[in-house]
């Protein structure tokens, strides 16, 4: 049993006894913050946008004629480390042949890890900006085609910056 | 009439009081627990018989979970168990791989890593310096702290596109190329955190109230840290001058200059809560050494072209082990030479750390627990896995 030894006694200075320059040295440093720029942010008024390279809640591209890019092949789904996408496949009469009947990313199994995006070959499926993601229910969690296509301009920004770094 | 520290059972019934012994469970929801620990504590008064700690509320089953995964989709799960030092979990696993595979790594990856993962490590010092300041009863550090971290995080978001779990490092590279104003913002980050340790120091590290409350306090003798098998700042705190970056160097630590620090016992005994503490405020004036020279020589080149397009290492196993801000990380992969792993073992630096707080608060009272849990620095992600 380790027993601790006595501390060592401290005596106080005179200056310290009497406290007062303790407490001005005190309230300069408060006092100076109080000029400094304001570190925090008021955040539902003063939104945060993100970076290009952050990485949101993934969406489906859509492209501008009405047709999404992805083409169900279901690489995502495969690479997935948490399990959270199902794609079912159908056929279709356009050139990619293959669309995704039903697409859903389960958000709360979701690790926004972005291995979906760097597997995907069509450049279908995209981490977004958004990062408000709360939910009042279990059922409301799991995103459908109506939740997951997003118009591709709005993605524009993310997927420059993907052709930057590949 | 009666030193506390020194009552024995006897003596109390000497004097004819009725003493019991009294279990009280500390957490798992305790604000002071870091997470979700219980500690069931043995009292005598206010006077610890024992500590056992009970672990197990944040168990997630990552090493089973990693033989259903293949070796690319467990770096995601890696970042998960010490959750304040991502990078470096993705580090340890990734240098296992590239080892069992014989990956030769680029220049600029590895320098990307070390910059990366002392980043992460001053994050990580960061964050418990200032809880451990919130511990013992001084708010105000604590903000100063995450302010600064923010800088970090705000780099690590620009980079890699995640503020708390990167995903960063992968097998044979990293996952993006540093964006070009990198090696400013990383210079300025080192520029803005040399005051702010010395603002610490003022504010924190040598005040009359917090040295109290910490120095003498749970003294941990070097013998029975290695007995422990403690590591990391715990170890040093101790006074023993080992560091895995120096004493079996990975990557490329084996270049810069830069010195292993030790707890001294300045203000108490060597091993107590005051220089483990000081052990991580030294070590991150240290970690800003090795950015500095890193940053010095950072080349210019791909950082993807060793990524492997499918990755199978042969049969075979592998233990690597590096240093966590909080201590020796080690991975015990074996391969089946399948695309899952047969097994992922983690040698979590926090559960070694932890066993040994029975040992050492033996003896003192109720309220330095807090300041004894609190000098271990446990992240219960890393030790429940």
């Amino acid at each position: 049993m380790s027993i601790p030894p006595e501390n060592k006694k401290y005596e106080l200075t005179f200056w310290e006894k009497i406290y007062i320059p303790e407490l001005v040295k005190g309230l300069k440093l408060t006092l100076e913050q109080l000029l400094e720029k304001k570190f925090t942010r008021q955040y539902p008024e003063e939104r945060w946008v993100p970076p290009p390279s952050f990485r949101g809640r993934p969406v489906l591209a859509l492209e501008e004629n009405g047709v999404e890019r992805c083409v169900a092949c279901g690489l995502c789904s495969r690479v997935c480390p948490a399990l959270a996408i199902e794609v079912q496949a159908a056929e279709t009469e356009l050139e990619k042949e293959r669309y995704p009947d039903l697409f859903e990313i389960n958000m709360l199994r979701c690790i926004f890890c972005g291995f979906c995006e760097e597997v995907c070959p069509e450049e279908a499926i995209i981490m977004s900006d958004e990062y408000e993601l709360a939910f009042s229910s279990r059922e409301e969690a799991i995103f459908g085609k109506d939740k997951l296509l997003m118009p591709v301009d709005k993605l524009r920004p993310r997927l420059n910056y993907l052709h930057s770094q590949y | 009439m009666l030193d506390n520290t020194l009552t024995t059972r006897e003596e109390i019934r000497d004097l004819g009081l009725r003493t019991e012994e009294m279990v009280l469970n500390m957490g798992p929801q305790h604000p002071s627990t870091h997470g979700v620990l219980r500690l069931e504590l043995v009292l005598e008064g206010e006077i610890i018989r024992k500590v056992i700690p009970h672990i197990g509320y944040l168990h997630r089953c990552f090493e089973k979970h990693a033989e259903n995964e293949s070796y690319t989709q467990v770096i995601p799960y890696t970042d998960r168990l010490d959750y304040l030092a991502s990078i470096n979990n993705n580090h340890g696993y990734a240098l296992g791989i590239e080892r069992l595979m014989g990956i030769e790594v680029p220049e600029r990856v590895e320098f990307i890593r070390v910059i990366m993962a002392e980043l992460q490590r001053i994050a990580s010092h960061l964050v418990a310096i200032g809880t451990y300041g919130m511990d013992i009863g001084a708010f105000t550090p604590f903000l100063y702290c995450f302010r600064d971290r923010e800088h970090i995080l705000d780099v690590f978001e620009k980079t890699c596109g995640a503020r708390l779990l990167y995903n960063y490092i992968w097998i044979g590279g990293v996952s993006h190329d540093v964006y070009p104003d990198f090696v400013k913002d990383v210079a300025d980050i080192v520029k803005i955190l040399r005051p702010t340790i010395k603002e610490l120091n003022d504010l924190l590290n040598y005040n009359k109230i917090f040295i109290d409350r910490t120095a003498n306090i749970g003294i941990l003798p070097a013998d029975v840290a290695i007995n422990f098998g403690c590591t990391g700042p715990m170890l040093r705190g101790s006074g023993v001058d080992f560091d895995l970056r120096r004493d079996d160097p990975y990557s490329i630590y084996d270049r810069f200059e830069w010195e292993v620090q030790v707890g001294k016992g300045e203000m108490g005994t060597v091993g107590d809560c005051w220089d483990r503490h000081m052990v991580r405020v030294w070590e991150m004036e240290e970690s800003c050494k090795i950015i500095e020279q890193a940053l010095e020589s950072f080349p210019e080149g791909d950082v993807q072209s060793a990524i492997p397009r499918r990755v199978r290492p042969p049969k075979g196993e592998i233990y690597v082990r590096v240093e966590n801000p909080r201590g020796e990380l080690g991975y015990y992969i074996i391969s089946d030479g399948t695309g899952t792993p047969f097994r992922v073992k983690g040698r979590a630096p926090g559960f070694s750390n932890l066993s040994v707080i029975n040992e050492i608060s033996k003896g003192y009272m109720v309220a330095d627990v807090v300041a004894i849990l609190g000098s271990i620095d446990i992240v219960l992600g890393e030790i429940d896995r």
